[in-house]
């Protein structure tokens, strides 16, 4: 019995660094919520629910709301099934394939700043290598970040380049977990590709599936570093997000209690989608 | 067994230690070693690394008891950072600031020690410091001075024939001659030049200096005719094509560089990018140029300025006097002159000696009838944001009106509050 205290006692400095950098953070971002503060003065006015309903009512931060939203489709949706069909062709262990994976991992061992930056050229209109391509190929030049009806895409489509590989990663090890005898066993009953994948490889990568919609979901609604660095929200809000939003009335209006709102909105969005997306994949998974 | 036990909690204890060690707060700049006391000096500006690590080895030199530490976080994290810094108290000594609303979200936090009465004050034009102050204190002091109007080629103005226009219909004529010629006649970024044109755009068709202090009473409007004009301005040199193509898509660095290979003829920027142009392309030669929308006769003000990069006190520090020791030799005529000529900034301490050709140039300027730059008088941050997303809407086409009437529901949403 004792020598259980012992090892619940191991648990401790885990805990402390959880309450310490989570629980507390949390706790106090919800308290400042409720609050008027500025983010430097020692006199925090409360002011009860008006920054929630101040919010309810903020164009800006509905249009967020929405661009987030739109954000995080486009990347779920493209992501998910390019790093499966991605997965799919690299996943043999095979010398080729081991470089294949490296080189779409690579962005992820790269600093986000550099990867914006990178992208931020190969957009921009004048001299960035995508227009010239299109110059090149007698096509019309696009503004990628300053046409706001694009911008949103072309950010997606550079959040997609940098997680692409992480996500690819978590397949092939859900493709590899999979025993081999079941799809000699799909084979002899005659099963097609299709449904071979149907029937077998599917059910049981939904663990891995799971793990990457989840991963995907929450990386799209916390998008900031790219975003912040490309657009800054911009052209007029086009590419404003929860989290620029969040940033931009923290550290520029100085609104810090409106931002813990907007924080706290943030956290509940992404527990509900979170919550909802794992409850859908472990019925489809029971329903197999 | 009871070895291990022992083992195990001496283990724990060990990694708390640890973890309480690592969080503990740093040194925070108090005693140093060698009884020395050192301060910590907040800026945003990575471009004047160098020169001040210079300046700063010569104060340390006359002032053996006293280091300073040098934190520079860019302009665009720079506030985050200092709110940090203020927060914990200690964490910062002298620090600078923007004026208008960031200074007075400090001031209103009591955050700034006032330095009214310190004689190092008398060593700056006092015209210059007004921004610094409230309520007849003087709570920071703006270091640098800066121009917020275009800079022009003045090679390619002289190889077009191109006289500096001094009325709209001038700058109109200008403009037509560089694009005729293929020079784009002003290159026009996203993120930088919104704040900076617009207020040459509002400056004489609004010339009261409190038009937005009313607008912020809600005495006035942005679907005013004073607003509808400025923006009106602006989308007249959009649809005449006298900006770069794709301005929506366009930063700050980009508009630079085209600037800097004389693609474009003016820049609209600041006196303030005169240095990093120069970097680019040392055979440049630079100008300051203000649009004139209204005939001459009815041009009120000639041009913009700002005093800026407010040096303050953090209220909370302890070394109040290693802190006032450090700005007044800032405010030394010599050290002043040294910091301009190797940043490229102008200063606002008397008496300056500017020695290169674009402070020189920028100099002749400090004759000339300019107006505090209106985008700084702002207390609230989001109507200053709410102007700006205007003029970035009529670069992307929206009309004047519609603009104008989105920015003025942005007002009536802060007034409201």
């Amino acid at each position: 019995m004792k020598s259980r205290r012992i090892l619940y006692l191991f648990l401790l400095p885990a805990l402390a660094l959880y309450i310490m950098f989570f629980v507390i953070p949390t706790v106090a971002a919800l308290g400042l919520s409720f609050t008027d503060w500025n983010g430097i003065s020692s006199n925090i006015p409360f002011v009860g629910l008006d920054n929630y309903k101040e919010l309810l009512k903020d164009n800006i931060f509905h249009k967020s709301v929405g661009n987030n939203v739109k954000f995080t489709l486009v990347v779920l949706t493209a992501q998910t099934a390019l790093s499966l069909v991605f997965a799919i062709f690299l996943m043999k262990n095979s010398k080729l394939n081991v470089v294949y994976r490296t080189v779409f991992f690579l962005p992820m061992v790269l600093a986000s700043v550099s990867i914006a930056f990178i992208w931020m050229f190969t957009y921009d209109s004048n001299i960035g290598a995508l227009n010239v391509m299109l110059g090149n190929l007698g096509l019309a030049k696009q503004s990628w970040l300053g046409n706001s009806k694009i911008a949103i895409y072309s950010l997606a489509f550079a959040q997609i380049w940098t997680h692409i590989g992480q996500v690819m990663i978590i397949f092939i090890a859900g493709l590899q977990s999979i025993p081999e005898n079941l799809y000699e066993a799909a084979r002899i009953e005659g099963a097609s590709a299709w449904q071979t994948f149907r029937y077998v490889t599917w059910p049981l990568l939904i663990p891995a599936a799971t793990i990457v919609v989840a991963l995907t979901t929450i990386q799209s609604f916390r998008a900031f570093d790219l975003i912040f660095v490309m657009t800054d929200g911009g052209p007029a809000y086009a590419t404003e997000i929860i989290s620029t939003f969040l940033y931009h009335n923290a550290f520029i209006n100085h609104r810090f209690g409106l931002a813990s709102a907007s924080a706290v909105i943030l956290m509940l969005i992404i527990a509900v989608i979170t919550y909802t997306q794992s409850k859908l994949l472990a019925s489809q998974n029971k329903g197999m | 067994m009871k070895n291990k036990k022992l083992l195990s909690i001496v283990a724990l204890i060990t990694v708390f230690a640890l973890l309480l060690t690592g969080c503990a707060k740093g040194g925070g700049g108090g005693q140093a070693q060698g009884g020395k006391t050192t301060i910590t000096f907040a800026h945003w500006r990575p471009e004047d690394t160098e020169a001040f690590k210079k300046i700063i080895a010569k104060f340390e030199e006359q002032n053996p008891n006293v280091k300073v530490e040098m934190t520079i976080t860019p302009s665009a994290n720079y506030i985050a950072n200092l709110q940090g810094m203020l927060l914990s108290g200690e964490g910062v000594d002298v620090f600078t600031t923007f004026p208008g609303s960031q200074f007075e979200t400090i001031y209103s936090s009591n955050a700034y020690s006032d330095l009214t009465n310190e004689g190092f004050v008398k060593n700056f034009e006092p015209a210059l410091i007004k921004a610094g102050q409230k309520d007849g204190k003087q709570y920071a002091i703006p270091y640098q001075l800066v121009y917020n109007i275009p800079v022009y080629n003045k090679a390619l103005f002289a190889k077009y024939n191109i006289e500096v226009p001094k009325d709209w219909d001038s700058f109109l004529k200008a403009s037509e001659t560089l694009k005729k010629n293929g020079i784009i006649p002003i290159a026009f970024s996203i993120d930088v030049s919104p704040q900076q044109f617009i207020n040459s755009m509002i400056m004489n068709n609004a010339p009261e200096e409190d038009i937005f202090q009313k607008l912020e009473a809600g005495q006035t409007k942005l679907t005013d005719e004073w607003f509808i004009k400025s923006l009106g301005a602006l989308k007249e040199l959009k649809d005449k094509g006298y900006f770069q193509q794709d301005v929506p898509g366009t930063k700050a660095d980009g508009a630079l560089a085209l600037f800097a290979q004389e693609k474009a003829a003016m820049l609209a920027a600041g006196s303030f990018s005169m240095a990093t142009v120069k970097k680019q392309n040392p055979n440049i030669q630079q100008g300051l140029i203000a649009p004139i929308t209204t005939t001459e006769d009815k041009a009120v003000w000639k041009g913009i300025h700002t005093s800026t990069f407010m040096l303050g006190i953090n209220a909370k520090s302890k070394k109040q006097t290693e802190a006032k020791k450090f700005i007044e030799f800032l405010s030394n005529v010599d050290i002043a002159s040294q910091y301009a000529n190797e940043t490229g900034q102008m200063v606002t301490v008397k008496g300056a000696k500017y020695s290169t050709p674009e402070l020189q140039e920028s100099g002749k300027w400090t004759s000339v009838k300019t107006r505090f730059q209106p985008m700084y008088t702002f207390k609230k941050e989001e109507i200053k944001t709410a102007i700006v997303t205007a003029v970035q809407k009529i670069q992307q086409g929206i009309s004047v009106e519609q603009a104008a009437k989105e920015a003025q529901i942005e007002v009536d949403k802060v007034i409201k509050k």
